[in-house]
C-alpha cells in the first residue's frame, strides 16, 4: 500500500482550485480568461460580471461544497460503519430530504427557503427513523451499527415508495421537476444557497473533525473499541447524526447527488491516507474536485441542454465497482 | 427549488410535458394557406393514431374526452352538450367545467371511465393510454385516440372526430375558420421584421419550447423567431447562460413565470429581463393545440408587434 | 484487582440467565483463568467487563470500584481486553494499529510523543511481532493478527488484562509463547484473566482456575485442586481421566474416547 507523501496535500489543494477556475471561466457565453478573472473583480462588461459572479461563481462553490460534505459524510460513515461500500444516501437520507421537498411542494409551498428547510428536515426525520428501527430489530445486546446500515435502507426504500406515491398524482411537469431534482443539479445555486451551505457544512464538519479519531477507534469494531474506552453505540450515532446532517444539507442544497460519498473516501485511502482526520479533509477536497468537475461537465457536454448533476456522479459508479470487484477477485 | 402554484401554469406545463411525450414532428404545412379542405372521406385515415380502427358516423351520445385539444374541438363541433366526461384541465369554454372530470387524461382509471357509460371516449395517443384505449374497446366502448401536438395534427384531429361525429361539414368549417384566422395573422406579419423570443415554460429545470412544440409554429406564424428553434425537442432543458448567450429580443412567460424572473437576479444576465422586455401570455389560450390557436397566434401577433395587428 | 461479586447476565428475551450470581477475583500478580464448556457464560463475562451488556444482577469491581461508577476512558486505562474475534475493515499499518492502544491516554487530539512510542515498540516485542511492524493487517496469517491483537492491548499498559481465546490460531510455539509472555506479566504485576478452552496449558500456567457451569461456578481454585476427572466428567459430559504429566509434573486431562454406534 502507498505510503501518504505530505506533497499529496499540495496536489488536492491545486486540482480543487484549477478545477474550479476552468469552470468559472467556462460556460455557454464565451469569456476569455483574463475577462472571467477581471469579473471576478468587478471589472469589465456588466453582463459578464453578472454571468461569471451571479451564475457561475455560487454554483462553482455550491458545487465545491456539496462535493466536501458527501466526501466527509462517506469517510466517516465508512469507518465507522466498518463497511467499505457506505454511503450517504444508502442511509435513508436522501429518501428523507426527498420526502420532505415533496411534501413541501404538495402542500403549496413556494419557496426555496421552506422546501429547503422541509428536504433538511426529511432527511434528519429519516436517520431518526433507521436509528429507531435499528434498536427495534437490532440484536439482543444493543442497537448494532451494521444494522444500522440496513435499517437505513429499508428507510430509503420506503420514501422511495412514498415519493412514487406523491408523484403518480402530481401534474407531468411537477413529476419532471421531482425527477429533475431528484437526479441533482446545481444549477438553482444563489448566493444564499451557497450561505446556508457553508454555514452547514462547517458546523458539522468541525464537528467530525473533532470526533475523528473516535472513529478510527470505532474502525476496530465494537468489541475492541470498548476496551479501548469507546461507547460503540453512543459513539457510531454521534458520527451518524452527524454524517447524515451533512448529507442532507447537501441534499437540500442540490438535490440527489449519488456515489461522490461512496467512491471518494476510497480514492482518499488510495492516496495512502488511514487515520480519520486527515482521510476526512482528503475526502473534502477530493470531492469537491470532483463535483465541480461533474458540473462543469453537466452543462458542457451536451450544451444548450443541462445534464443533470446526478447522472454525470452516477456514470462513476460503474468504473468504480469494477476496480472493486477486481481487487476482491 | 421554487414550484409554480398557478393553475393555469399547471395547465400549460402540463400539455406541453404531454406534448414532450412523444417525439412530434412538426408537420408544419402552414406555409401554403389551404384553400381546399380535406373533406373527401377518402381522404380520412382509416384508423386512429393507435392504429385501431376509425369507426365513423357513429353519432354518438355520452362522449369522454381526455385531451384538452379534443374537449374544445368537440364542442365546437357542436357535441358539447353529449359530453359527459373531461379532464381536469380542460377549462375552455366555460361550461366545460360543469362536466364531471376523470383525471388528468394519461393513464385514465378506465374503471371510473367505464362507470360513466360513455359511447365513445376521446384519448390523447401517447403510450400511457395504449393499455386504456385496449381496456376500453374490450369492454365495448369505441375510443378515438389522436396525438394532437402540431397545427397539422390538430386539422386533422378536427376532421377525424368530425367524421366519427357524422358532421364532416361542420369539421370542414371549423378548420376553416381556424385557418383563416392563422393566415391573417401571417399576412399581416409577413412583412414586419422578426423578434426573437425565448418562451419560458418552467423555471427548474429551464425549460422552453423547441422545434417538436406546436408552440414554436405559433411564435412563427405570429412572426417572431423562437431562439431554440434549432432544438428537436418539444420542450427541452436549457442553461440560463445559454439564454443569455442567444440573446432574445422578448421573453414570454405566464403570469408566475414573469413574476420569476422579475425576482431572480441571476435574470439580470439575459439583456431581455434586464430592460424589462417580458411580454405575459395567457397560457389558457396558447397552451393548447386547439380550436383558438387563431386567437393564440393573433394574441402573440399583438404582444410581439404592437400597433401593427388590427 | 478485579472482582466479581455475584454477577449475573441475562439477555433481552431469554428466559434463562446466561450467567447466574458467579463469584471470583482476579489478583494482582497472579495468572487467572476462566474456563468452561460452550455457552456456559465465559464470554458472556467478557461482555460484561466491556459493559456491552447490563448486569442483571451483583457487581463488578476494580481495585474496589464498581466499573459502573468509572468513566469509560479511565476504565480503558485500567483495564484492557483483547475479545474473541476483531476484524479490521480497512487494512492499516501494524504499528498504527497497535498505536491505537494508547488512545484512552491520548484522547481525541493529544498527540503520541516518546514514551508512547516506546510503549508500543515494547508491545510490539512482547508479543514477537517486531519484525511485522510494518506490515499491512491484511497481509497477515491467523496466528499473525492475533499477536497484533494482543500487541495492541498491551500498549495499552493497563494493570489488568483480559484475553479471551488468545491462542486459537497459534501454533505450538506462538501458543507456548504468549502462555509464557502472560505468565511473566503476571508476575510483573499485572491482573491477568485468560478464558481459555486449553485446560492443559492454563493448568501449568495459571495461578487460579474457575470453571463455570451453565452460567454457575462449578469448580474454582489451584490447577491440582480444579482438575478432578468426575467433576470435569459431569461439566463436559465426556468420559475423561486426568493424569499427572511425567515431563511437566501439571495435571493433565485426556478425554477417552466415545466410538459412535452408527
Amino acid at each position: 500500500m502507498k505510503r501518504f507523501h505530505p506533497a499529496t496535500w499540495l496536489l488536492l489543494i491545486a486540482s480543487l482550485a484549477i478545477v474550479s477556475l476552468v469552470a468559472i471561466a467556462r460556460g455557454a457565453v464565451p469569456i476569455p480568461l483574463g475577462a472571467a478573472f477581471d469579473a471576478l473583480r468587478g471589472v469589465g462588461d456588466m453582463t459578464a460580471i453578472a454571468i461569471v459572479r451571479d451564475l457561475r461563481l455560487p454554483r462553482v462553490l455550491l458545487g465545491a461544497l456539496v462535493g466536501a460534505g458527501l466526501g466527509a459524510s462517506g469517510a466517516a460513515l465508512q469507518g465507522s460503519l466498518r463497511n467499505p461500500l457506505a454511503e450517504p444516501y444508502l442511509l435513508g437520507v436522501s429518501g428523507g430530504a426527498a420526502v420532505g421537498a415533496v411534501i413541501a411542494f404538495s402542500l403549496g409551498a413556494g419557496s426555496d427557503v421552506v422546501i429547503t428547510l422541509a428536504a433538511f428536515a426529511g432527511g434528519i426525520g429519516a436517520v431518526f427513523v433507521a436509528l429507531g428501527v435499528a434498536r427495534a430489530g437490532g440484536r439482543s445486546v444493543r442497537a448494532d451499527l451494521r444494522t444500522l446500515l440496513i435499517a437505513g435502507v429499508i428507510v430509503g426504500a420506503f420514501a422511495n415508495a412514498a415519493i412514487m406515491v406523491a408523484l403518480a398524482s402530481a401534474e407531468p411537469n411537477t413529476v419532471r421537476g421531482a425527477l429533475w431534482w431528484m437526479m441533482g443539479s446545481a444549477a438553482d445555486a444563489t448566493w444564499t444557497g451557497v450561505a446556508w451551505l457553508g454555514a452547514s457544512i462547517a458546523g458539522a464538519g468541525a464537528a467530525l473533525l473533532y470526533w475523528a479519531r473516535e472513529i478510527d477507534v470505532l474502525a476496530l469494531g465494537e468489541e475492541t473499541a470498548a476496551s479501548l474506552g469507546v461507547d460503540a453505540e453512543r459513539a457510531g450515532k454521534r458520527i451518524f447524526l452527524i454524517a447524515a446532517l451533512l448529507a442532507a444539507a447537501t441534499v437540500a442544497a442540490a438535490g440527489l447527488i449519488g456515489f461522490v460519498g461512496l467512491v471518494v473516501p476510497h480514492i482518499a485511502r488510495h492516496l495512502g491516507l488511514r487515520s480519520h482526520r486527515p482521510l476526512i479533509v482528503a475526502a473534502s477536497l477530493i470531492g469537491a474536485t470532483l463535483v465541480v468537475a461533474a458540473d462543469l461537465a453537466a452543462r458542457t457536454l451536451a450544451a444548450p441542454v443541462e445534464l443533470p448533476l446526478g447522472a454525470i456522479t452516477a456514470l462513476l459508479g460503474v468504473p468504480f465497482f469494477l476496480v472493486q470487484l477486481r481487487r476482491a477477485a | 427549488m421554487s414550484v409554480l402554484r398557478s393553475r393555469t401554469l399547471r395547465v400549460l406545463v402540463s400539455v406541453i410535458a404531454v406534448g414532450a411525450a412523444c417525439t412530434a414532428k412538426s408537420e408544419d404545412g402552414d406555409g401554403v394557406e389551404r384553400k381546399t379542405p380535406m373533406a373527401e372521406k377518402s381522404q380520412l385515415p382509416a384508423t386512429d393514431d393507435f392504429g385501431d380502427s376509425l369507426r365513423t358516423g357513429l353519432k354518438p351520445l355520452r362522449i369522454v374526452s381526455l385531451n384538452p385539444a379534443t374537449t374544445e374541438i368537440l364542442f365546437a363541433l357542436g357535441a358539447g352538450n353529449r359530453l359527459i366526461g373531461r379532464t381536469k384541465y380542460d377549462l375552455w369554454p366555460d361550461s366545460a367545467r360543469l362536466i364531471p372530470a376523470l383525471g388528468d387524461g394519461i393513464r385514465p382509471n378506465v374503471e371510473a371511465v367505464l362507470g360513466t357509460k360513455p359511447d365513445l371516449v376521446v384519448l390523447y395517443a401517447s403510450e400511457d393510454n395504449r393499455a386504456a384505449a385496449g381496456r376500453l374497446r374490450a369492454a365495448g366502448v369505441s375510443t378515438v385516440s389522436l396525438k394532437i401536438d402540431s397545427i397539422a395534427e390538430f386539422r386533422r384531429g378536427v376532421h377525424m372526430l368530425g367524421a366519427v361525429l357524422g358532421d364532416q361539414a361542420r369539421a370542414r368549417s371549423v378548420v376553416d375558420s381556424v385557418n383563416r384566422t392563422l393566415a391573417r395573422v401571417r399576412a399581416a406579419t409577413a412583412g414586419l421584421s422578426k423578434p426573437t423570443v425565448f418562451w419560458h415554460v418552467w423555471d427548474a429545470p429551464l425549460i422552453t419550447i423547441g422545434a417538436g412544440s406546436f408552440m414554436n409554429e405559433l411564435v412563427e406564424i405570429a412572426g417572431g423567431r423562437n431562439v431554440y428553434a434549432d432544438l428537436p425537442a418539444p420542450s427541452p432543458a436549457v442553461s440560463l447562460e445559454d439564454v443569455s448567450k442567444r440573446n432574445p429580443d422578448f421573453i414570454l412567460a405566464g403570469p408566475i413565470g414573469a413574476a420569476q424572473l422579475a425576482a431572480d437576479p441571476r435574470w439580470r444576465i439575459v439583456a431581455a429581463s434586464r430592460a424589462g422586455r417580458v411580454l405575459t401570455v395567457d397560457t389558457l389560450l396558447v397552451a393548447r393545440p386547439s380550436v383558438r390557436l387563431g386567437e393564440a397566434a393573433l394574441s402573440l401577433a399583438k404582444l410581439l408587434h404592437p400597433g401593427a395587428i388590427r | 484487582m478485579i472482582t466479581f461479586d455475584d454477577v449475573a447476565v441475562r439477555y433481552p428475551g431469554a428466559r434463562a440467565f446466561a450467567v447466574g450470581g458467579v463469584s471470583f477475583a482476579v489478583p494482582r500478580g497472579q495468572l487467572t483463568a476462566l474456563a468452561g464448556p460452550n455457552g456456559s457464560g465465559k464470554s458472556s463475562i467478557v461482555r460484561a467487563l466491556l459493559r456491552r451488556v447490563d448486569l442483571a444482577g451483583g457487581s463488578i469491581g476494580l481495585d474496589g470500584r464498581s466499573i459502573a461508577d468509572i468513566p469509560p476512558s479511565e476504565l480503558a486505562r485500567s483495564l484492557a481486553v483483547v475479545p474473541q474475534r476483531e476484524e479490521s475493515a480497512f487494512p492499516a499499518r501494524v504499528r498504527d494499529y497497535v498505536a491505537l492502544g494508547r488512545y484512552p491516554h491520548l484522547g481525541l487530539w493529544k498527540s503520541p510523543d516518546a514514551e508512547d512510542m516506546r510503549l508500543v515498540d515494547a508491545a510490539l516485542r512482547q508479543a514477537g511481532i517486531d519484525d511485522l511492524a510494518d506490515r499491512e493487517t491484511d497481509a497477515l496469517s491467523g496466528g499473525e493478527w492475533q499477536r497484533v491483537r494482543i500487541a495492541r492491548a498491551l500498549a495499552q499498559s493497563a494493570p489488568a488484562l483480559v484475553l479471551d481465546e488468545p491462542t486459537t490460531f497459534l501454533d505450538v510455539a506462538h501458543e507456548m509463547a504468549i502462555f509464557e509472555l502472560l505468565y511473566s506479566l503476571a508476575r510483573a504485576g499485572k491482573a491477568v484473566l485468560l478464558v481459555s478452552h486449553q485446560l492443559n496449558l492454563v493448568a501449568r500456567f495459571a495461578d487460579n482456575m474457575v470453571l463455570l457451569d451453565a452460567g454457575k461456578v462449578a469448580l474454582s481454585g489451584a490447577p491440582s485442586e480444579v482438575m478432578r476427572a468426575d467433576r470435569l466428567e459431569q461439566i463436559y459430559a465426556w468420559p475423561v481421566v486426568v493424569t499427572r504429566d511425567a515431563a511437566t509434573g501439571a495435571p493433565a486431562l485426556v478425554p477417552l474416547r466415545q466410538p459412535l454406534n452408527l
